[in-house]
């Protein structure tokens, strides 16, 4: 499908990129109307999706989690790539940086960072230990059904709020190339990707992945090309070329080196508060570019659904491999994703472009630089492909925690495979459903709801999994105290977030917002979780059983 | 196996000798990250010093002298104009309240300069006054460079306004909007140019992400070195 819409491509550039070319010489175009060539572009790439799915249709609920555990370490770094590169990469990256300039760059940090932590402390232990999900490991570790409960809980909560995000992105894109309402955009947009999700399982969604992280990796890298060029940088490769714009929006640049798509001089005075660190103008500080970041970092190394990812891969070796290449593929993105800010922000300073929506600044940039209108529908397909891929992964992660972590193992035992099955769908349904709902609130920044999901995957899974792994001291009554300081912690932030949202004042209002933040209270939460866990495992009477000593010793560390 | 006491893990002591190069190799690679991520903040923390762009340096030389009535000429208005413009070319960077003072600010400044016979009609519609004249003598605005770019900002910056006078809630906030936008952290880490970036921001948004791969190679490296040395089969 993937070359039938690559031969179909000169087609329709054909058929209709002339009426959107001349199109964009008028203001009107950056949103509000129907675009053709985009809006084919994005049903031909969906459809191929589905019909990926579809050839791998999940014949049980072992495939459906865990994909036959048959992926090469490159295929599975593609698959940890695409799911982890979402609506809050493509889109939410340069939307921070657009926004807050250097302080958006604490979000590329901790994106990548996390990986190194997730490599060296547990990626070859989790895939040695052998279980099916996060929750599997630790009712399995902790010895606990509660735990496994409370677990299955967090991960279903975790995979929703970050759901949350992207389906916001994807609202936010369905909306530019349809011009339709922002609340059809979701709900169109959230039964595309469920009817993928329930129709593939797995195992399509892993194949998918592939072909997904190759559409996203393109359709982002080639307009970079296109822009570089047209406004003289060196373009040969952008992610080095733009330096020189950073440092023109910093000095000021002025002759204008270009016109952009709607007749203004691509030209700026000195803005360096795009650049410089934590500039007041941004309103963000040294302490927030810190908290941010390590919560990002502890919280992709406590993530579910990438957790997950590792249980796909055949061996140990495997599984840390596919997280080199998987790092590899992420920052291909990573470091192009600035390159949109910088432009966009030379771009749109005159102010007759309007204030723009933030979150699709990377598509507005590429529109506003005269970009070749159909590699822009590409891009914004690109866009929708990510938080795809990435919804799909979570959804299974969601659904899998429901039906096999809380029905099967915590609440009827005696379940068959086809009701597990059944299970694992409905979850599925009422998850998306209800993200949908609370995606049309708009709480904030698509990078900054996702960062909710980091901050609570890192100060409760986070610390189970490294203290389970590397400490067989910590027992079962040492893990819910973790837990529950970690937990405590987020709730405190996210009630005061959702108070002071709507406008509220709770004692302390101020200084919890700040030192709590919803986008970052794990720079907390997770060490007070750990010191919880090992006094509270210290000075209980309670053992780790032997057998998991020995098994934690023998199969999970070689000793 | 009977012995529980010596299957214990515990990262910090190891028992067997691939556990110790283990966390030899951990410890490293955690030291290196932690440092060239959070190392790095530190020292852009210690040696960043708050600096004024040059039109900060304009603003607070000519503030004094226009705040007080008696010695404000020409010159002055069209200085503050000109800064207040720079200001407003922040645009995604402002706030609302602040631009709508800075374009008060503008549009009395212009209104000020006219001559008096042609205030009426700019007070009123200055959009219509400004496509059918040029301002660009009477703010001492060239017709090219970083003048050029402040003359565009006009049609966006203008407003209609009754008088010239500044009230004394703009006399107050100007200083502090000025202040906001126009002082920067900076040092030689974000003056050093390097491949075309500003030296910082090279080393977070590209190095940083480089040093990531590279640790990751290098563990799984030594990983598959280190179990092929102790026969481990995985």
């Amino acid at each position: 499908m993937l070359q039938k819409s690559s031969l179909l491509a000169p087609f329709l550039i054909l058929c209709t990129s002339l009426p959107i070319w001349a199109d964009t010489s008028s203001a009107t175009t950056l949103e509000g109307e129907f675009k053709v060539g985009p809006a084919i572009l994005l049903i031909v790439i969906l459809i191929s999706f589905v019909m990926i799915g579809l050839f791998n249709r999940a014949k049980d609920t072992s495939t459906y989690w865990a994909a036959g555990r048959k992926i090469s370490p490159v295929g599975a770094g593609m698959a940890i790539a695409s799911n982890w590169m979402s609506a809050a990469s493509f889109l939410g990256m340069a939307a921070i940086m657009y926004a807050s300039g250097y302080h958006g760059l604490s979000y590329v940090v901790g994106w990548t960072g996390g990986y190194v932590l997730l490599l060296i402390l547990m990626a070859g232990q989790i895939r040695r230990y052998g279980k099916y999900t996060a929750a599997d490991f630790i009712g399995d570790r902790y010895y606990s059904k509660g735990l496994r409960g409370y677990g299955a809980s967090l991960a279903i909560f975790i995979s929703f709020s970050y759901c949350v995000g992207q389906f916001a992105g994807i609202g936010i894109m369905f909306k530019w190339v349809m011009g339709i309402d922002y609340t059809w955009a979701v709900i169109i947009g959230a039964s595309v990707v469920l009817a993928y999700t329930l129709i593939s399982g797995m195992l399509g969604v892993t194949k998918n992945m592939q072909v997904q992280y190759v559409i996203i990796i393109i359709s982002f890298i080639i307009p970079l090309f296109i822009l570089t060029y047209k406004f003289g940088y060196f373009w040969l490769i952008p992610q080095v070329g733009y330096g020189q714009v950073v440092t023109d929006a910093v000095n000021g640049l002025a002759p204008a080196k270009g016109i952009s798509a709607l007749g203004h001089d691509f030209a700026t005075l000195p803005v360096p508060e795009f650049a410089m660190p934590w500039d007041p103008a941004t309103g963000q500080t040294a302490f927030q570019w810190i908290a941010i970041c390590f919560s990002l970092m502890i919280g992709t190394a406590g993530l579910p659904h990438v957790i997950q990812r590792f249980y796909v891969v055949p061996k140990a070796r495997d599984a840390r491999w596919s997280v080199v290449w998987g790092l590899f593929f992420i920052c291909l993105l990573y470091w192009s994703a600035p390159v949109y800010s910088v432009f966009g922000k030379v771009l749109s300073s005159n102010p007759e472009v309007g204030a723009l929506a933030k979150d699709a600044i990377v598509v507005y940039t590429a529109q506003l630089g005269a970009v070749f209108p159909l590699i822009v529908g590409l891009l914004a397909a690109g866009a929708i492909s990510a938080a795809f891929s990435t919804v799909s992964g979570l959804l299974v992660a969601g659904a899998s925690a429901f039906s096999h972590d809380l029905y099967y193992r915590t609440i009827n035992p005696n379940a068959t495979e086809r009701t597990q099955m059944l299970m694992a769908r409905i979850g599925t349904i009422i998850m998306a459903a209800s993200v949908a709902i609370v995606a049309l609130l708009k709480l904030g920044l698509i990078a900054q709801l996702v960062a909710i999901a980091f901050s609570l995957a890192g100060c409760t899974i986070f610390p189970l999994f490294l203290l389970g792994i590397w400490w067989g001291g910590s027992n079962r009554k040492g893990a819910w105290a973790g837990l529950l300081v970690g937990s405590a912690v987020a709730l405190i932030a996210l009630v005061y977030f959702i108070v002071g949202k709507y406008g509220g004042q709770l004692p302390w209002q101020e200084q919890i917002n700040y030192y709590l933040n919803a986008w970052y209270f794990a720079w907390l939460g997770a060490p007070l979780a750990i010191i919880a866990n090992i006094a509270v495992s210290l000075f209980s009477k309670s053992k780790t059983p032997d057998e998991i000593q020995i098994f934690l010793a023998e199969k999970v560390h070689n000793a | 196996m009977e012995n529980t006491a010596k299957v214990k893990v515990n990262f910090f002591r190891p028992v067997t000798e691939h556990a110790r190069k283990n966390m030899k190799l951990i410890i490293i690679l955690a030291l290196i990250w932690a440092i060239a991520v959070f190392g790095f903040q530190v020292l852009l923390m210690v040696f960043n010093k708050p600096v004024p762009e040059d039109n900060y340096l304009k603003f607070e030389q000519l503030w004094p002298g226009f705040v007080d009535s008696e010695t404000r000429d020409l010159i002055l208005k069209q200085e503050l104009a000109q800064v207040s413009l720079a200001v407003l070319g922040k645009n995604v960077a402002l706030e609302e309240e602040h631009k709508s003072v800075l374009k008060l600010a503008v549009s009395k400044l212009v209104l000020d300069i006219l001559p008096a016979e042609q205030k009426n009609a700019f007070g009123q519609d200055p959009l219509a006054y400004l496509s059918e004249n040029d301002l660009r003598p009477l703010l001492g605005l060239e017709n090219g460079g970083f003048d050029k770019i402040l003359y565009d900002l006009l049609p966006t910056s203008l407003i209609p306004v009754e008088n010239a006078e500044f009230t004394a809630e703009m006399e107050e906030k100007i200083p502090s909007i000025m202040q906001l936008y126009l002082v920067h952290n900076r040092s030689f880490l974000t003056d050093t140019t390097f491949i075309g970036f500003p030296f910082h921001y090279w080393y977070t948004a590209q190095f940083l992400l480089i040093l990531f791969v590279v640790l990751c190679i290098i563990y799984a490296r030594s990983t598959d070195k280190l179990h092929k040395k102790h026969k481990i089969e995985e």
